[in-house]
C-alpha cells in the first residue's frame, strides 16, 4: 500500500513542474511526506484555466518541483506497512510479558483474592451456625426464666397462704384469750360491783343510823 | 517573490513543529535484519512500566487491600470478568493471555499519548506508542490466531475442524476466509485507531498550539482505552468461540 502512495506521489511530480520553469529552485524543504498525493493534483487543474490565480498555482507548483532528489529517497523509505522483524520480536516480547506478568500478578494476586474469598465465605459460614446456636441458647434462657419465675410463684402463693393461715391462727387466739380474759375481767367486775354494793349496803345502815341520830337530838 | 519565500517558510516552520513522521522509522540491523528500533524501544518501556508497578503493588498482599494493591486487584477482576463473559466458566487458564494482551496494548496506548516521548530525539524516526507500528499490532493479531486454533484444538481435537462446515457445507469458503479476516481487523482497527489518533493531535497541534488540541487529546485517550478493551475482548470471544460446544 506505501508503493502505491508513493507511485501517485512520483508521477505527480514530474507532471507539475512544466508550469514552474521560471522559479528558483528552492532551498530543500521538508514536506509532509504522506500528504503530497492527489490533493494538489485536482487544484492545480482547475486553478490553470484562471490566469489570476497564477502566483497561488506557483507557490504549489514550487514546493513540488523544489522536492529534491534526497527526498524522493527519503519517501521511498517512509514505509507504513513495513514488515521486519520487529513482528517476531514483539511476538516474543508479548510472550515473555504474559509469562512474567503470570508470575508476578495474575497467579499470585489471583490465588491470593481467592483465598481471601474462600475465608470469607467459611466464616460467613460460620457466623450463621451461631446465630442459629444462639437461637437456642436464648430460647433455653427464655425456658429457664419461665420455670423460675413459675416456681417463684408458686413458692410466693404458698408462703402467702401460709403466713396468711399463720396469721389468722394467731389472731383467732388472741381473740379467744382476749375475750376470755374480758369475760374474767367482766366477772371480776361483776363481783367487785357485788361486794361494793354489799359493803355498801352495811355503811348505809351505819350513815342513816348516824344521819338519824343527827337530826333527830334526842 | 518575497510573498513566496514569506509562505513557504511559514510552512517549513509549521512543518518542523508538527514533525509528522509518518512511515519512519529507526532502523536496526541485526544480522541481514532489519528492526524498527522505536518501537522496541517503547515496548520495553511499556514492559518495565507493567512489570514494575505490578511487582510493587503485589509484593506483599494484604488482607484489606490498600492503595496499589487494591487498583491492581481491581484490574484482575475486571480482566477476569472480561474473560468469563466472552469465554465461560472454563475462563481460567486464559486469563494471563487476556489480561496482558488488554494491559500491553492499553499502557502502550497510553504512553504514545501521555509520556513525552518526543523529549528524545532520535537519528530517524521518532517514539511513539509501540501499536502505532503495523508490526506489533499484527504480531498480537496473529498471536491470536494461535491462542484460539490452540484453544479449539486442545478442548476438541481434530473435531474442531468440523466448525468449518457447520450449518451447512455451503458456507466452508467464508468460515476459512473467516481464520484470515479475524486477525486482519484485529490488527489493522488498533494500527488504523492509534495512528489516526496520534495524527490528528499532531496536526491540530501544528495548526493551534494551544488549548484547542487538548479535547482531542482526551479523545484520544478513550479511544486508546476503547481499542485495547476491543483487542482484548474480541480475542477472548474468538478463544470462547472456538471451545463452545456445537452440536
Amino acid at each position: 500500500m506505501a508503493n502505491m502512495i508513493m507511485a501517485s506521489s512520483k508521477t505527480l511530480i514530474p507532471s507539475s513542474s512544466y508550469s514552474s520553469p521560471f522559479l528558483p529552485q528552492k532551498p530543500r524543504l521538508q514536506l509532509p511526506q504522506i500528504s503530497l498525493p492527489k490533493f494538489p493534483k485536482t487544484q492545480l487543474k482547475s486553478l490553470t484555466n484562471s490566469t489570476s490565480l497564477k502566483s497561488m498555482t506557483a507557490i504549489i507548483a514550487a514546493s513540488l518541483a523544489a522536492a529534491p532528489p534526497s527526498l524522493a529517497e527519503v519517501i521511498e523509505k517512509a514505509a507504513l506497512f513495513d514488515f521486519d522483524l520487529t513482528l517476531p520480536i514483539m511476538m516474543a516480547e508479548f510472550l515473555f510479558l504474559m509469562f512474567a506478568l503470570d508470575k508476578v500478578y495474575y497467579t499470585p494476586l489471583g490465588n491470593f483474592m481467592d483465598q481471601r474469598d474462600a475465608a470469607i465465605k467459611e466464616k460467613l459460614g460460620s457466623v450463621k451456625d451461631t446465630s442459629a446456636e444462639v437461637k437456642q441458647l436464648e430460647e433455653q434462657a427464655a425456658a429457664v426464666m419461665r420455670a423460675a419465675r413459675a416456681e417463684i410463684s408458686a413458692a410466693l402463693n404458698k408462703m402467702k397462704k401460709e403466713t396468711t393461715m399463720e396469721v389468722e391462727q394467731k389472731l383467732a387466739e388472741e381473740r379467744k384469750k382476749l375475750e376470755a380474759e374480758l369475760q374474767e375481767a367482766l366477772a371480776s367486775l361483776e363481783k367487785q360491783k357485788e361486794e361494793t354494793i354489799k359493803s355498801l349496803d352495811s355503811q348505809i345502815a351505819a350513815l342513816s343510823d348516824e344521819i338519824v341520830k343527827k337530826v333527830l337530838p334526842i | 517573490m518575497n510573498v513566496l519565500s514569506c509562505s513557504i517558510n511559514t510552512l517549513k516552520g509549521l512543518y518542523d513543529i508538527s514533525g509528522v513522521e509518518v512511515g519512519q522509522h529507526f532502523y536496526w540491523k541485526i544480522g541481514s535484519f532489519q528492526v524498527h528500533g522505536q518501537v522496541l524501544i517503547t515496548s520495553w518501556a511499556v514492559i518495565a512500566i507493567l512489570l514494575g508497578s505490578a511487582t510493587i503493588a503485589v509484593r506483599n498482599p494484604q488482607t484489606v487491600p490498600t492503595g496499589g494493591q487494591n487498583f491492581f486487584e481491581y484490574v484482575l477482576e475486571f480482566i477476569r470478568d472480561v474473560s468469563k463473559t466472552q469465554i465461560g466458566e472454563e475462563y481460567g487458564p486464559w486469563v494471563p493471555f487476556i489480561g496482558t494482551m488488554f494491559l500491553f496494548i492499553f499502557v502502550s496506548n497510553w504512553s504514545g499519548a501521555l509520556l513525552p516521548w518526543k523529549i528524545i530525539q532520535l537519528p530517524h524516526g521518532e517514539l511513539a506508542a509501540p501499536t502505532n507500528d503495523i508490526n506489533t499490532t499484527v504480531a498480537l493479531a496473529l498471536l491470536t490466531s494461535v491462542a484460539y486454533f490452540y484453544a479449539g484444538l486442545s478442548k476438541k481435537g481434530l473435531a474442531y475442524f468440523g466448525k468449518y462446515i457447520q450449518p451447512t457445507p455451503i458456507l466452508l469458503p467464508i468460515n476459512i476466509l473467516e481464520d484470515f479476516t479475524k486477525p486482519l481487523s484485529l490488527s489493522f482497527r488498533l494500527f488504523g485507531n492509534i495512528l489516526a489518533d496520534e495524527l490528528v493531535v499532531v496536526v491540530l497541534v501544528s495548526l493551534v498550539p494551544l488549548v484547542v488540541p487538548i479535547p482531542v487529546m482526551f479523545l484520544g485517550l478513550f479511544t486508546s482505552g476503547i481499542q485495547a478493551l476491543i483487542f482484548a475482548t474480541l480475542a477472548a470471544a474468538y478463544i470462547g468461540e472456538s471451545m463452545e460446544g456445537h452440536h
